[in-house]
């Protein structure tokens, strides 16, 4: 019984984790139209500059963390003002431009940390055991962060203007435009608003697990699964399909292994692509 | 304007002078490979690998560049991300044949050297894979050479070891689900049965970040032991990590390759690891294995920082070397592995070691040299002890 509690509370765990990096890659398809090719780079760029701030500057974590999302969100938004907006109704263009990002990104890392892992921890350490069963510490400081993002960016886009106007122009751009709202200004807005949440993941997963060159690869494999699963686009899809996606991996990998885990994701996402195509909660078309 | 005439063709003899001067130094060039995972969990190997190439390439030359009948060649490396992959090696193979490369420091990882055969053989390619693979050699392929044996020469030493510190009588392995981890789990496993240790086994997606439910699992068996094989380091601190925080405390095994700084490093350090026990490709620590070090340092001007599969690499890549300058050239690979085949093993810091593999492989490619097995005890390192090869 205890393994089977255990399943569950790693599932949820996962699934915060999954949900973060899902919201910003589904925010930029959701509003700009773009496919983020370059939203595991800045998962990883979230981490080293977390660590920098931490292990060259000395700064404290949580202010790491505060510095880790607005640099990863000022990349974001100078990426967008001056090459995806250009592009930004060519899908293919800003797939290659995104993906170049992300090499670029990955590349420079490389270049100045060299390959080796860094020796990046998180700060709060331990767990809360109860028997067999334990919950770490640092999980639940990640599901907590989860949900405050998750709120948040709920009030931003359902209870400000610049939530409104945002929504606007992922339904129809015309009609937005015609109405007065600039996708100049508010698409690197919304840009930046998603590698931040991606810097912020970064910043916060890189120390429990690992921080290397290579730790944006499948960050990238996991937002895309989990944002078919939910529904491109749709934010409540991203997150119910994220905690989906946790619970199935921890169960199936708990109770059939880890080969057999990573099989029984994909073949629910093919399932899922034949019965229901636009996600658990994706609409039928965008606007955009 | 003639002033100016006379100080332009003044600059063009002085540029011309210059860019000549080195080939008058030495006659011709000699490309060579470096071929592994140079980015990714297992980048430490792949690196280490090109760092040996690099390091064997200086040492000749800095004696003014390597010997090829009447000349002077001067040694570069070439280094390619095969991503420790069958795809990633076969590529890189080709495009090291299409830079006229012979000569191949490496793949590193089972799947890798998987690749590579086939690909390698066609292109007329000598290259040294440094895996654990059941087949790293094949008698079909005899231009494949292997930098050292794998689980099955040095494993039962590992364990017997081990059993002087730490009570096991059962044991989970954990490694990935490709031929990089299955190769090497099952060799192990004959190794701890053979020890009397009951075994158990796990196997996850190369890819995977968080190893939480995998341990979850693992655990369930309730081992005395983990074992995390041939796990690439980076894998292998994050499985440390959360072994620990999931409340295991039994001693921790490497029968796999070598990557315990980088263990180390991603886990947290010794309070976390606390019992472990590994295989170490050379006793380190010895003068002899400072000096590569050190000569590193001096050659390439920067530190070894790629650990000790770099000082296991280094015979290789020198023998290879030593092969094109005893067969005089650089063009004739089948003349060139002839004379490596017969070249003594006797490396300035590895020692003397042995051509082994007929026994395993039905050909005799494979460089042994004495190994060492490392203990922490309690968050304490206890030491490398240096063990002899079973020949």
């Amino acid at each position: 019984m205890h393994v089977f509690l255990e399943a569950g509370i790693i599932g949820i765990s996962l699934g915060a984790q999954y949900a973060l990096l899902a919201l910003g890659f589904t925010l930029i398809f959701g509003i700009l139209g773009v496919v983020n090719f370059a939203h595991g780079g800045f998962y990883m760029l979230g981490g080293y500059v977390a660590y920098t701030c931490v292990s060259g500057l000395g700064l404290p974590y949580p202010v790491a963390v505060l510095i880790a999302v607005l640099a990863t969100g000022a990349l974001g938004w100078v990426f967008e003002l001056l090459l995806i907006e250009r592009l930004v109704d060519d899908h293919l263009a800003t797939l290659m431009l995104t993906l170049a990002l992300y090499l670029i990104i990955s590349t420079g890392v490389l270049a100045v940390f060299g390959p080796i892992s860094m020796e990046f921890s998180f700060p709060v350490g331990g767990a809360f055991r109860a028997g067999p069963i334990y919950v770490p510490r640092e999980n639940l400081i990640v599901l907590a962060v989860c949900l405050i993002a998750l709120g948040g960016l709920w009030l931003i886009l359902f209870r400000t203007d610049l939530g409104r106007a945002l929504r606007a122009l992922a339904d129809d751009r015309a009609v937005a435009r015609a109405q007065g709202l600039h996708p100049r200004v508010l698409f690197p807005l919304a840009f930046a608003l998603a590698t931040g949440l991606a810097g912020l993941t970064g910043a916060l997963v890189t120390p429990i697990l690992s921080l290397s060159p290579g730790v944006g690869d499948p960050v990238l494999a996991t937002s895309f699964l989990t944002v078919i699963l939910g529904g491109l686009g749709s934010l409540g899809g991203a997150a119910l399909a994220a905690f989906v996606v946790g619970i199935v991996e921890a169960y199936t990998s708990v109770y059939f292994g880890g080969s057999i885990g990573a099989l029984v994701l994909f073949v629910l996402v093919l399932l899922l692509l034949v019965f229901r195509p636009t996600g658990l909660l994706g609409r039928e078309t965008r606007g955009a | 304007m003639n002033e100016y005439r006379a100080l332009l063709a003044a600059a063009i003899c002085i540029g011309v002078g210059f860019s000549v001067t080195p080939s008058r130094a030495q006659d011709c060039e000699l490309k060579i490979g470096s071929m592994g995972p140079m980015s990714g969990g297992a980048a430490q190997w792949g690196l280490a690998m090109d760092a040996a190439a690099n390091l064997a390439a200086a040492e000749v030359n800095a004696e003014g560049g390597l010997k090829v009948g009447g000349k002077r060649c001067h040694v570069t490396v070439v280094a390619y991300d095969s991503k420790y992959t069958a795809d990633g090696a076969a590529a890189g193979a080709n495009a090291f044949a299409a830079e006229g490369i012979h000569f191949i420091i490496g793949p590193v990882g089972a799947p890798e050297a998987t690749g590579i055969k086939p690909v390698a053989a066609r292109n007329e390619q000598i290259a040294w894979n440094a895996s654990y693979a059941k087949d790293a050699l094949m008698p079909r392929y005899p231009l494949m050479f292997h930098m050292g044996p794998g689980p099955g020469a040095w494993a039962d030493s590992v364990i017997k070891e081990a059993l002087k510190y730490f009570k096991i009588t059962s044991v989970a392995l954990i490694a990935p689900n490709d031929q990089g981890g299955t190769d090497i789990v099952t060799v192990d496993e004959v190794a701890y049965k053979n020890n009397g240790i009951k075994t158990s086994s796990e196997y996850y997606q190369r890819g995977t970040t968080n190893f939480a439910p995998i341990i979850t699992r693992l655990l369930a068996a309730n081992p005395d032991a983990v074992d995390t094989a041939s796990s690439p380091p980076g894998d292998a601190g994050v499985i440390v990590k959360q072994l620990r925080l999931a409340g295991f405390t039994g001693p921790i095994g490497r029968n796999g390759g070598p990557g315990t700084a980088e263990i180390l490093r991603v886990s947290g350090g010794l309070d976390v690891l606390k019992d472990f026990y590994w295989y170490e490709a050379q006793p380190p620590n010895t003068p002899e294995m400072r000096a590569i070090d050190e000569e590193y340092k001096k050659l390439l001007g920067k530190e070894q920082t790629f650990g000790t599969s770099m000082w296991s690499n280094l015979p290789g890549a020198r023998m290879t070397l030593k092969a094109i300058e005893v067969a005089g050239t650089v063009d004739d690979v089948q003349k060139v592995a002839e004379a490596l085949r017969h070249l003594p093993v006797n490396d300035p810091n590895m020692g003397k070691g042995v051509w082994s593999g007929q026994a395993q492989f039905g050909i005799a490619q494979e460089l042994m040299f004495p190994f060492g097995v490392g203990i922490i005890k309690d968050g304490k390192e206890v030491g490398v002890v240096r063990v002899e090869p079973k020949l």
